[in-house]
């Protein structure tokens, strides 16, 4: 089975990178994932699909997150900053 | 601010931060997608990538000295720079190279070995279901549904219920990934920050440069056909880059997901092309463009196109401008796809739409252009209170 990678960066502060993982699949991961989130943790999900700075954060604020930022962080890579509230 | 600098202010953010940088809202894609098709009709013929994909197998397949014969009798064997049809995919996957590149959006993006694998069992179901549906999704449904088929409506419903299929096997792998996670005992790590410069928007100016020539080198060789898909097709290939525009997503989402709002962005933009087409052909123009056969080898090969387009990444054209924004994934399921259609003769006996296995095409036009256009708005409504209905179940 695939791994998604997933590191600490501070306290209650998550980077998931989902880069290499073609859309839909960073969709379908968010779901899980924030319900594993605490409230008010942070989750920056790293992805490389262009489709999933639109899917991602609508699937997550449909789950009563807020979607802080979305940056480009480099060619055809994002990051968008999930807080849990 | 001078008057100037405010201009050009204006002019930037309208020519290049809005189309070239943001992502466009999906509606201005479905809208954008509707009117192009419907001018790509009035020129020539109506969009639909699949049976040119097959005969790019076929002629593989003759140039290694296996004989055969393409499956779609409308798209015989021609070398690739003379298919006019062609013209369409080249141009798609150049319109979505320069989007991708000047937006900063192009990456060769690698998985494993599990990945690729997924690619090409989604792109030989893919091969198999255009040539028993036929065609694929976007000419299938999308044009077929536009153009009066009764195939249109029928392959749609099959499509769906692929694509359901096919979601939840995605859907089970990204949930199986996510649950290794735990956020209690994660080490820690760098956060990734953003990197400067790129020079990918020279690369896609270059590719749009490109491209204008080889349009007015085949417009000053005679072929103003090949030219004009080409530019459409180019068309096509940034409208569908920069809208995020993906069918195979509209459909597995309803049911997957929940979520039909791509479905139903593309059902108006349906609705926009019906009107159009309904139009042009009660002026007696290209009657029977785009009615295909229909009968169960609609349901089974749309059904099976269903499964292979989620699972591929992408229906046809979804695998055509993926490929061109870098996926790999795109390109092992562009050769498995064009390799297994494009063997159909040898496998089947025969072309596509003849023998046992097809039934006949039907178009709605027999009960009127308008009242075949009604018909179709029916259908399309039926299709919004299905996802509507179905949007209302979500938790």
């Amino acid at each position: 089975m695939r791994k998604i990678t997933a590191a600490k960066i501070g306290e209650g502060h998550y980077q998931v990178d989902m880069r290499g993982w073609v859309c839909p699949y960073p969709k379908y991961a968010v779901e899980p994932l924030v319900a594993k989130l605490h409230n008010g943790s942070r989750m920056d999900m790293l992805v490389d699909c262009p489709s999933a700075t639109v899917d991602v954060p609508n699937v997550a604020e449909y789950m009563g997150c807020r979607v802080l930022e979305i940056n480009q962080i480099g060619n055809g890579e994002w990051q968008i900053v999930i807080v849990k509230s | 601010m001078g008057r100037w600098e405010a201009i050009s202010g204006e002019i930037k953010d309208v020519f290049y931060v809005r189309i070239w940088k943001r992502a466009w809202p999906i509606w201005a894609g479905a809208v954008a997608l509707a009117f192009a098709n419907i001018f790509m009709f009035a020129f020539a013929r109506a969009i639909g990538v699949f049976p040119q994909m097959a005969m790019w197998g076929s002629w593989i397949y003759n140039l290694v000295g296996i004989k055969v014969d393409a499956p779609f009798i409308p798209y015989p064997l021609t070398p690739l720079h003379l298919d006019v049809h062609t013209m369409i995919n080249f141009g798609i996957i150049m319109g979505a190279a320069m989007a991708a590149l000047i937006s900063q959006e192009f990456k060769i993006r690698t998985e494993d070995w599990r990945g690729y694998m997924t690619a090409i069992v989604g792109g030989v179901l893919m091969g198999f279901g255009t040539v028993i549906m036929p065609p694929c999704n976007v000419g299938g449904f999308y044009s077929a549904t536009m153009a009066l088929s009764l195939s249109g409506p029928l392959a749609g419903i099959s499509l769906l219920s692929g694509a359901y299929l096919g979601g939840l096997f995605l859907k089970r792998q990204a949930a199986q990934a996510a649950e290794e996670i735990d956020f209690t005992a994660l080490p820690m790590g760098e956060e990734v920050r953003k990197k400067e410069n790129s020079f990918q928007p020279i690369m896609g100016a270059a590719v749009g440069l490109l491209l204008t020539i080889a349009a007015y080198a085949y417009a000053v060789k005679g072929m103003p056909k090949h030219a004009g898909l080409l530019l459409f097709g180019a068309l096509f290939g940034v409208i569908f880059q920069r809208s995020r525009l993906c069918f195979a997503s509209a459909f597995s989402g309803i049911f997957v997901s929940r979520n039909g709002t791509p479905m139903k962005w593309i059902l108006f933009s349906i609705a926009i092309g019906t009107a159009g087409f309904a139009i042009l052909k009660s002026q007696g123009y290209q009657q029977m463009h785009f009615v295909l056969p229909m009968g169960l080898h609609t349901v089974i090969g749309g059904f099976i196109f269903g499964i292979g387009m989620v699972i591929a990444g992408g229906c046809g054209v979804g695998i055509l401008w993926r490929s061109a924004e870098g996926y790999v994934r795109a390109w092992m399921a562009l050769i498995a796809a064009m390799l297994t259609s494009g063997a159909w003769v040898i496998i089947y006996g025969g072309h596509v739409g003849e023998g046992w296995l097809y039934g006949k095409p039907f178009s709605l036009g027999q009960f009127g252009w308008f009242g075949g256009a009604l018909l179709i708005y029916l259908f399309l409504a039926a299709f919004y209170v299905l996802i509507k209905y179905v949007e209302a179940g979500r938790k």
